[in-house]
């Protein structure tokens, strides 16, 4: 499919199938189509071109978008209301019960924020709301734009254990920055590029332009000392993650006692090359 | 989906609280005014004056309506409801509906503690004052209301947000106050004999702009215009 807003084509020749349950990130830099591809597949922008199907059925049908949940980059609570008063608006536009509330209010620690204006919230406070909503009641596919934008680890932390969650049954479209949070999360990758698809498979099957372990180790001023260093990591250039157990194993006969060893490079980064 | 209509309502009375009250106190401000002024002798200016100033307040008073659909576009609320399917033909629908509610509770307030007030003191109110009020004080409050907010609904969709005095939020109220200062001028100045075809037809000209306006908002608001532009 294509789209895009007042007839200026973002996304072109867009097309894929997606059936595992699995948390597939989105990726590509600022401008790249993420949020109109999410905004796509919500069924809030029309496709110039093709269709968003959910098994075989138009997006643009009742039954398709009733299996499909959006949480938008932006925190999309209406101005004026309490949050309590947030959260049972689109409880009730959901077609969901107080009891639905209070389960999300206490799985995302809200309570004391019921009473609160929206308006007066922090930024961190509102996402936390704008998360909230996503919970009301139980989808198959959930798109996610952006869900841990502005918020502190902690909190990210908890929402990609959430989202983890859902993942284990659902399908889960996740748009993130964070390329390391993006790697921890995602079993496939869908990297945008100038508005096409630039790379969509297993983030697994992606290998890094060249393999760079950190050791982070004590008594390795010998072993280890033609190595350059990044802060305390020890920098080794290898083939392949394969090699790894071969190298700790000959680090460790040499002495050297090995606290950590890193991946340094990101597969992901290479998309954004 | 009255859930939906209800709670606009009530958020549109929040948000555009301070010029319901604005609108609502000047328009019983400037009614105490002429009666002061002429009560004990007929209150002539109170009968021809007090129906032609009504929408003025009306008006702008109904502001809250523009507001909320305003913020509602910036903040994603209309992404998620249409997400939800609800159709762009309803969120604007319901945007009118919420001014012309807004607009009623300032007519109801200020035609009901304005007329009491004039009984009150004890000023003969004539039939006339009745026609004025059933035929243009009313429609023009509500379609002048309706007027600039559907303005102000599409211009806003098809802009940027912008703040400020040069926002459609800014200019509107402007734009809709500018055709009942041009009746209150013409029909205060013209004679007695013509009040009636002024007010009428003035009336008559912003319902049918109204009209035309709804015609070419379906065209004009596509989906693409209810979304966020953050």
């Amino acid at each position: 499919m294509s789209s895009g807003y007042h007839g200026r084509r973002v996304l072109q020749d867009i097309s894929f199938v997606i059936e595992e349950p699995a948390i597939y990130v989105v990726l590509g830099p600022n401008g790249a189509g993420k949020t109109t591809l999410f905004r796509t597949l919500a069924g809030i922008l029309e496709p110039y071109t093709g269709s968003v199907e959910i098994d075989g059925i138009g997006i643009g049908h009742r039954d398709a978008r009733a299996r499909l949940q959006y949480l938008s980059h932006i925190d999309g609570i209406p101005d004026g209301l309490r949050v309590d008063e947030a959260l049972n608006f689109y409880a009730t536009v959901e077609g969901v019960g107080r009891q639905d509330v209070d389960r999300v209010v206490r799985m995302l620690g809200i309570e004391e924020l019921q009473p609160r204006f929206f308006s007066e919230l922090s930024q961190g406070q509102k996402k936390r709301v704008s998360i909230a909503r996503v919970f009301l009641q139980e989808r198959s596919i959930y798109l996610l734009d952006e869900p841990t934008s502005n918020l502190d680890p902690k909190l990210a932390r908890e929402i990609r254990d959430l989202v983890l969650g859902l993942s284990k049954d659902d399908l889960v479209l996740y748009s993130s920055h964070n390329l390391f949070e993006a790697k921890e999360i995602g079993k496939y990758v869908l990297a945008l590029k100038g508005g096409r698809i630039g790379y969509f498979g297993r983030l697994s099957d992606l290998r890094p332009a060249k393999y760079i372990i950190g050791i982070r180790a004590e008594g390795a001023d010998g072993a280890l000392s033609s190595l350059s260093k990044k802060g305390d990591y020890y920098l080794q250039e290898l083939s392949g993650p394969e090699e790894v157990p071969n190298l700790v194993a000959e680090l460790t006969a040499k002495g050297v006692r090995i606290r950590e060893v890193k991946e340094m490079e990101n597969p992901l980064e290479d998309l954004f090359a | 989906m009255f859930l939906l209509t209800g709670t606009t309502i009530r958020r549109t009375i929040v948000i555009g609280r301070q010029y319901l009250g604005i609108g609502v106190a000047l328009a019983l401000l400037l009614s105490l005014i002429l009666l002061l002024a002429t009560g004990r002798h007929g209150g002539t200016a109170f009968q021809t004056t007090f129906p032609l100033e009504l929408p003025l307040f009306a008006v702008t008073g109904s502001m809250g309506g523009l507001m909320t659909f305003t913020s509602d576009r910036t903040k994603g609320v209309f992404e998620y409801l249409i997400a939800y399917g609800v159709g762009p033909r309803r969120l604007f629908a319901n945007g009118l509906v919420a001014t012309s509610a807004v607009a009623t509770i300032i007519l109801g307030l200020t035609l009901g503690v304005g007329l009491t007030a004039a009984v009150a003191d004890r000023v003969s109110l004539a039939e006339n004052l009745f026609k004025a009020i059933a035929f243009y004080t009313v429609p023009m409050s509500f379609a002048g209301a309706l007027f600039i907010s559907t303005v102000g609904m599409i211009w806003s969709s098809l802009s940027t947000p912008r703040t400020g005095i040069n926002s459609p939020l800014g200019i509107a109220p402007m734009v809709g106050v500018a055709p009942i200062i041009l009746v209150l001028i013409v029909a205060e100045s013209a004679p007695s004999s013509e009040y009636y075809y002024i007010t009428g037809g003035a009336a008559a000209m912003i319902v049918a702009a109204v009209v035309l306006l709804l015609a070419l908002s379906a065209r004009l608001m596509g989906r693409e215009r209810f979304i966020s532009p953050l």
